[in-house]
């Protein structure tokens, strides 16, 4: 069976949410072309939109310029979507498993409170990339999330489990408030790392420009753990899968001691 | 036009009609006697159906500051309950602490055709007028509250006389624009500001030297004096607080007869006995209640589920703060005049607190006998939503299912209730006094309530279901003000509802010490602090209805 195929005819005036669209393994073709999206104060059905072609609702396929299509692949449960360009913000929020293939650049809120499954976004994403949404206590609480291109601020803002991979550089305050689990930048941190960092660990490449004062320095280590972990992302399309990228010497520094203080900021040594 | 109710099985306890076939008319949005020869516009052929005036919710917090905070606060409980714009409903959203419009739809939806908001902060009053005045279809009215605020406390301190004071609670009802006096945690509110974390019946407040027991003898009587017909509602002290059931029977008999209405008395009902030093006061409190004709009580039940409890007991809601569920909550002070706290909250049938919890509130409603003195409420958003009140209907009328209910909770807690031993179920009666009559009776509504001739037509027509729930979350039509609003359990039309307010008289003296008070120590000038009734007429929609006071000065 060929992946369902949904063309984008023109692009809306107003944003679109698109969360409807998650229902699909359980539906036919037929089903998924009748799903009702609101633009606006208008609903459309998902045909008057997008032309169809395929018949497998397992796997999804977004053409067109879907940058103001929001919610694309929301609590979506065992689902294969990719989105051939850019998309919108809350790409990939709550989903509980399967994978979603963002081609291009995702805006704010990507992969916010995802549970489980792969979230690949090989453009780059905007603030808050899985983080918590305004008001909740808890970020992302399972899954990966892959950026191959850069992340805006308060990246894994309140996560609470799962990996946050981002190939190139990442905002300010990445990290905030990290309850647990681990976010790994390849590329540059902007201002204030780690920001009341709960436990979990902050993993990086390069080293900050600073490293806040309520970290402690806890010298250079040689850890166990991290070729395991690395070896655990070697399935992965991306830099964090190559050999020549692992490393198991890092100067540690402990906090955030504003917060509950039992994380860690890991900085690759030598 | 002239509207007939055709062949109903009304139940109007008013009247003392309990489940006769009547005709019923409606002209002008009123129910009339059948005008002789008058031609019938409009027939309704409801045999077989139940009918009921319009239920009354008489406690519930549907507006004002505390409301709007929980909103603000818990955008999670929105964005899981988003309700879509139709051709004739506005959007809107919310479980917890619902949006006003959608609030209107859904009380309208259940059959109620007015709610009373019972904390009305006087310097916030305008701010719960107007978020009420965008809640459609609905009566509103609401209870001003007094007890912890500087003026009063000073007066009491300085020994003012009783008429001093009903100038200033008479004075206070007409600027408000309500139709009763609130009293929350007396002293406690302002006593929290001054470090206290704990105000007992007769613990002296540590700046004013007044104690609760004072506040409330002094309040009750001038809304007894003044001839408010509702007494004085009590959001007692120690709200939650295991072996409070001993300041509750305090309070009831420290009163010396005068009526008084205690609120959401569940959270007033603990005993401290058992493993867990948490027991059920219910039949103490139950038996109280018989004894003591002055008293009424609403129950204020807890159900299962996510909700949100917001108080103007900063004291109380502060002690409870570390329960919070999602962790945040809100304590703050209100124009240094008040305050408020708003605690996100789960209650969980597998909780041993909780589940007792559930018991005593039905406990209570079981063992008070006489239905026109208790009333059903959950303390809306504070022991579940108003949306759960068919589920509560269901668990007083139906003993198979109470029972099937409570085999699920904690069995420690199966253990210290008496509930599976009771045998009352309520009847169609009873509910129809506690929901319609006896609230209209309690809040002072000579036209609503009930379906005698003059009656405001506010009618709710259900079909028979065995599962009470299912009928009474779905009434078959309402009618508000003559005019069908509901089919079949949707909105077919949205009106608007009147403000019911009661305007005591006073001596006008009080306004020069309440001027002088006002530009030395309020944040604003007394002439904008009243609320005139064009300001909740001037959009077209509201209007303030006043309510007659017997004065017995």
């Amino acid at each position: 069976m060929s992946a369902l195929t949904l063309t984008l005819k023109s692009a809306p005036r107003q944003r679109v949410d698109l969360s409807p669209l998650s229902a699909a393994p359980e539906l036919t073709p037929a089903e998924v072309a009748a799903l009702q999206v609101w633009a606006g104060k208008r609903r459309y059905r998902i045909d008057e939109l997008f032309e169809i072609e395929g018949e497998d609702t397992r796997n999804l396929v977004l053409r067109g310029d879907c940058r103001k299509f929001d919610y694309v692949g929301r609590d979506a449960r065992d689902l294969s979507l990719t989105v051939a360009g850019s998309v919108g913000a809350y790409a990939g929020m709550g989903m509980r498993s399967g994978t979603l293939h963002v081609q291009g650049d995702a805006d704010i809120f990507a992969a916010c409170e995802l549970r489980g499954g792969l979230v690949r976004i090989d453009g780059s994403a905007g603030d808050f990339v899985g983080a918590a949404l305004p008001g909740d206590k808890r970020g992302m609480r399972g899954g990966i999330v892959l950026v191959k291109g850069d992340v805006g601020a308060r990246c894994g803002d309140q996560l609470r489990r799962g990996i946050v991979l981002v190939e190139g550089d990442a905002g300010d305050w990445c990290g905030s408030r990290l309850i647990a689990g681990t976010v790994a930048v390849m590329g540059r941190v902007g201002k204030h790392p780690g920001y009341g960092l709960r436990r979990g660990t902050l993993l990086l490449w390069q080293r900050p420009e600073s490293i806040p004062p309520t970290y402690g320095d806890c010298g250079v280590h040689t850890l166990g753990f991290l070729p395991l972990w690395f070896a655990g992302l070697r399935r992965l399309d991306s830099r964090f899968a190559d050999p020549a990228n692992a490393f198991d010497r890092v100067h540690r520094y402990g906090g955030d001691l504003a917060a509950v203080g039992r994380g860690e900021i890991l900085i690759r040594a030598g | 036009m002239l509207i007939k109710l055709k062949g109903g099985t009304v139940y109007d306890p008013a009247h003392g009609i309990d489940g006769q076939v009547r005709d019923l008319y409606v002209q002008d949005g009123r129910i009339v006697e059948p005008p002789p020869g008058a031609r019938v516009d409009r027939e309704y052929d409801l045999s077989g159906k139940i009918v009921m005036a319009g239920a009354i919710d008489m406690h519930t917090h549907i507006g004002g500051g505390k409301v709007n905070i929980a909103r603000v606060m818990l955008p999670e409980d929105h964005r899981a309950d988003p309700q879509y714009h139709t051709e004739r409903l506005r959007s809107g959203c919310g479980h917890a602490a619902p949006s006003t419009w959608t609030t209107g739809y859904r009380y309208a939806e259940m059959g109620f055709t007015t709610a009373f908001e019972p904390a009305v902060l006087p310097v916030n009053a305008r701010q719960a007028h107007m978020e009420m005045g965008d809640i459609p279809i609905l009566d509103k009215g609401g209870y001003a509250m007094l007890g912890s605020d500087d003026f009063l406390l000073r007066m009491l301190r300085d020994g003012a006389d009783q008429k001093a004071v009903n100038d200033y609670v008479a004075w206070t009802l007409n600027a408000t624009q309500c139709i009763g006096i609130k009293v929350v945690n007396p002293g406690g509110i302002s006593a929290f500001k001054f470090n206290q974390r704990a105000l007992d019946l007769d613990e002296r407040h540590e700046y004013y030297g007044v104690t609760p027991r004072q506040i409330l003898k002094t309040l009750a009587t001038a809304v007894h004096e003044l001839g408010v017909p509702h007494p004085l509602h009590v959001h007692g002290c120690n709200l939650g607080v295991p072996g409070n059931v001993e300041t509750t029977l305090k309070t009831i008999t420290g009163i010396e007869g005068l009526p008084l209405h205690l609120t959401h008395i569940q959270f007033h009902s603990y005993g401290t006995e058992g493993d867990f030093k948490f027991s059920s006061g219910a039949a103490r409190i139950a038996e109280a209640v018989n004894a003591n004709p002055n008293v009424t009580v609403d129950v204020g039940q807890v159900l299962f589920g996510q909700t949100v409890t917001a108080s103007g007991d900063n004291m109380r809601q502060h002690a409870n703060a570390g329960h919070a569920h999602p962790k945040k909550w809100v304590c703050m002070d209100i124009e240094c005049d008040a305050g408020c706290g708003v605690v996100p909250f789960k209650y969980r049938d597998r909780n041993f607190v909780n589940a007792l919890q559930w018991a005593i509130g039905l406990e209570i409603f079981l063992l008070v006998d006489d239905p026109w003195r208790v009333f059903l409420t959950t303390d809306h958003p504070n022991g579940a939503p108003f949306t759960s009140y068919p589920h509560l209907i269901r668990l007083l009328m139906d003993r198979t299912f109470r029972n099937e209910q409570l085999s699920r909770l904690h069995p420690e807690a199966q253990k210290m209730t008496t509930l599976a031993s009771i045998e009352r179920e309520y009847s169609l009666y009873e509910i129809a006094i506690m929901t319609r009559a006896g609230a209209a009776r309690l809040v002072g509504l000579e036209d609503r309530g009930h379906l005698g001739p003059g009656a405001a037509a506010d009618i709710t027509v259900y079909t028979p279901d065995d599962d009470v729930e299912r009928m009474f979350a779905k009434p078959t039509y309402v009618f508000k003000d003559g005019e069908l609003v509901v089919k079949d359990g949707e909105i077919v039309h949205v009106t608007w509802g009147t403000t019911h307010t009661v305007k005591p008289d006073y001596d006008r003296a009080i306004e020069r010490s309440l001027t002088d008070y006002f530009d030395r120590y309020l944040t604003m000038k007394l002439d904008n602090f009243i609320i005139s009734d064009e300001e909740i007429a001037e959009d077209g929609r509201g209007s303030v209805t006043v309510h007659p006071c017997g004065g017995r000065g």
